[in-house]
């Protein structure tokens, strides 16, 4: 059985959303009687030079095969473990985002730098939470004051 | 041009302006020492707070971060033998065994001596090739620079060693982002019915989006043990002045070779500080009388390579401000600002905003200068600084880059854009697609489409591309710059079987 490795995900990826693009590059509107191209022109250029590189990297892939591994092969639940932190810290900034418009700058911009801090740095120490809260209560307010009267920004 | 640069100058030494330029130069120091932080990064934390000021102060600030930025590497490289940015890797080769055998104060003096004039003598460069390529490029026509948009994109594309392909693919996927949007006829392209998306994305939250990500989740995976040095280490550094002086009069020629090696592979685009890092560190090993004291903590070595990085803050301006193509990833975020506020690089540029060019010119003196006191006077400050652990440094520069993003138009959904580029860059970094010419296809991407429009409006025949000559020469290095880069991948490839092959030492 064909092994899913970086570079046949990467170009099936890219092939499907290739694919997606066309389809929706057909509800781009058509040239006028004056223009010798129109708007979909460039994009599908660029969709066809995608598309073509993805099948070259998917046939390169498959014919050298899945290559050599430094690391050992990991199933996908390992996979997510060993990116844990990195898999949180996306899903906190999602949250920050989404947080920002509803609690404001100051409370989300805090709740943010002080689970993310509290992730990374950890949270065994009471000299760990010093550094946290340290970090978050200064920079928070100070970040602020530099948009808000220095560069006049209104933050949400 | 003496006037407008008589000008410039004054507008630049103003008191707000020369403060921001230590303040640029200051946080570009900072930034390059820290392990994983880059010059790139440290430009992309200050663009927010150019939104505010006037065209002549936020570029001042972006010189200023440009300059301490290429010359903090130093920091760290000597310090704990980590290179603070891909630019110092060779100068850790040498800087790091000289402090160890007990001498990091000279190591850095050389270093930053190195440094000051390599900026110097690359603002020559700049000075002297600016206009004059940009006024050769004035005779360009659309085709022409279509042709020089994909020449650059291939090169750099090209030179993602091993990679030609990702490389390409990440060029095209790069543009093919800036088709998002009304286009210049007004047409409505791939909103996929979302309001937001009609009026595309804005460059700046994309490109940090794609590389901050991506950079700063790759620290976190991979920098964490090398930090595991920083314990334990002695700041405290000094200066030794009249022994510097004495190596440096001994380096001069390796000064000037390194110098003039950056500025020249600083011009071309995609090259950047790395590649004249290498190039010069090489060269020097080999006219040195004395090629084995290489990496054995030598001054050449040190002189090689921090005057080739510096000197790529100059080099990487000729092709940025005359052709409107970035030299290397910090320059194409600089183009980001330089857009932002309303100045398109290119030909032009020295035409219609002289004194911008000029004060381009003094910044850069006056960072070089700003930047050898900083460096001299506070760099055990600097030292202890370069030890901040990522777990600290990662959280804070994602909350700053984005409230840069909101700041950019107060707007809420270019989070989101930074956010879900944040995500697909650290994905196509995982799948070791290489990020730059992705984010050189985003900065060029309107350009490209601009001027291929422009060209098949005056001449609808695609062959026109081949009859012009300085067009069909582009389109031809474009070729020869993709077949090169494929008998390098395959010359690689053989390398790596004939190592697999040999017996086990």
């Amino acid at each position: 059985m064909l092994t899913l490795t970086k570079d046949r995900a990467l170009a099936l990826v890219l092939l499907l959303i290739v694919a997606v693009m066309w389809v929706e590059s057909g509800n781009i509107r058509p040239p006028t009687s004056w223009q010798p191209y129109g708007s979909a022109l460039f994009p599908r250029i660029l969709l066809v030079v995608t598309g073509l590189l993805s099948l070259l990297i998917l046939v390169r892939s498959l014919i050298t095969g899945p290559g050599e591994r430094s690391a050992p092969r990991r199933s996908f639940g390992e996979w997510l473990g060993h990116n844990r932190t990195v898999f949180s810290l996306f899903v906190l900034f999602g949250l920050y985002a989404a947080l920002l418009p509803v609690l404001g700058y100051i409370i989300a911009t805090l709740a943010f730098l002080v689970t993310s801090l509290g992730l990374l740095l950890g949270i065994d120490s009471r000299r760990k939470w010093i550094i946290n809260l340290a970090v978050s209560c200064t920079l928070v307010p100070l970040v602020f004051v530099i948009f808000r009267f220095g560069l006049n920004v209104w933050l949400p | 041009m003496a006037d407008f640069f008589l000008q410039a100058l004054g507008q630049v030494s103003s008191p707000s302006v020369l403060a921001l330029i230590v303040i640029g130069v200051l946080f570009g120091i900072i930034g390059g020492s820290i392990p994983g932080f880059t010059v790139t990064m440290a430009i992309l934390v200050v663009f927010p707070f150019t939104f505010a000021m006037d065209p002549v102060s936020g570029v001042s600030l972006m010189v200023g971060v440009f300059v301490g930025g290429y010359s903090g590497g130093i920091v760290s490289g000597v310090m704990l033998g980590i290179p603070g940015t891909p630019s110092s890797i060779t100068t850790v080769y040498d800087g790091y065994p000289m402090a160890q055998n007990g001498e990091p104060g000279r190591a850095l003096g050389i270093g930053v001596a190195a440094s000051f004039i390599g900026t110097l003598i690359s603002v020559a460069v700049l000075v002297f090739f600016g206009p004059l390529i940009a006024s050769f490029s004035m005779n360009f026509r659309p085709w022409e620079i279509t042709a020089l948009i994909v020449f650059a994109l291939t090169l750099v594309a090209g030179l993602s060693s091993g990679a030609l392909l990702k490389g390409l693919l990440a060029a095209t996927l790069g543009l093919l982002i800036t088709t998002v949007g009304y286009d210049r006829n007004s047409n409505l392209r791939f909103d996929f019915d979302i309001p937001a998306l009609g009026s595309g994305f804005e460059i700046l939250p994309v490109m940090i989006g794609i590389f901050a990500f991506s950079q700063l989740m790759g620290n976190l995976e991979k920098l964490r043990d090398e930090q595991g040095k920083a314990k334990g280490v002695d700041t405290s550094v000094t200066i030794p002045y009249g022994l510097i002086l004495k190596d440096m009069a001994g380096q001069k020629l390796n000064t000037l070779r390194s110098s003039l090696i950056g500025s020249l592979v600083g011009a071309l685009p995609g090259t950047g500080g790395t590649v004249a890092n290498f190039i010069s560190y090489d060269q020097a090993k080999k006219f040195s009388r004395h090629p084995e004291t290489f990496g054995k903590g030598t001054p050449s070595g040190i002189v090689a390579s921090e005057a080739s990085n510096s000197a790529v803050a100059g080099g990487a301006f000729v092709p940025t401000l005359a052709l409107g193509i970035p030299g290397d990833l910090p320059m194409a975020i600089m183009m980001g600002v330089l857009i932002l506020h309303g100045i398109n690089p290119g030909p032009l540029m020295f035409e219609q905003n002289p004194v911008l060019v000029g004060a381009i010119y003094a910044s850069l003196l006056i960072g070089a200068v700003v930047m050898v006191l900083c460096q001299l006077l506070l760099v055990r400050w600097f030292a202890k600084i370069s030890l901040i652990p990522q777990e600290i440094l990662v959280p804070v520069v994602l909350m700053l880059c984005a409230i840069g993003s909101y700041a950019l138009n107060n707007n809420l959904f270019d989070i989101w854009v930074l956010f879900v580029f944040g995500v697909i860059g650290y994905l196509l970094w995982k799948a070791e697609v290489p990020l730059t010419p992705l984010i050189l296809g985003v900065v060029l991407g309107n350009n490209l489409e601009r001027q291929l429009f422009r060209a098949l409006e005056l001449d609808d025949s695609w062959m026109t591309f081949l009859t012009r000559p300085l067009s069909a020469l582009f389109l031809a290095l474009a070729v020869a710059s993709v077949i090169f880069s494929l008998y390098q991948d395959r010359k690689i490839q053989q390398n790596q079987l004939r190592a697999k092959n040999l017996p086990e030492q």
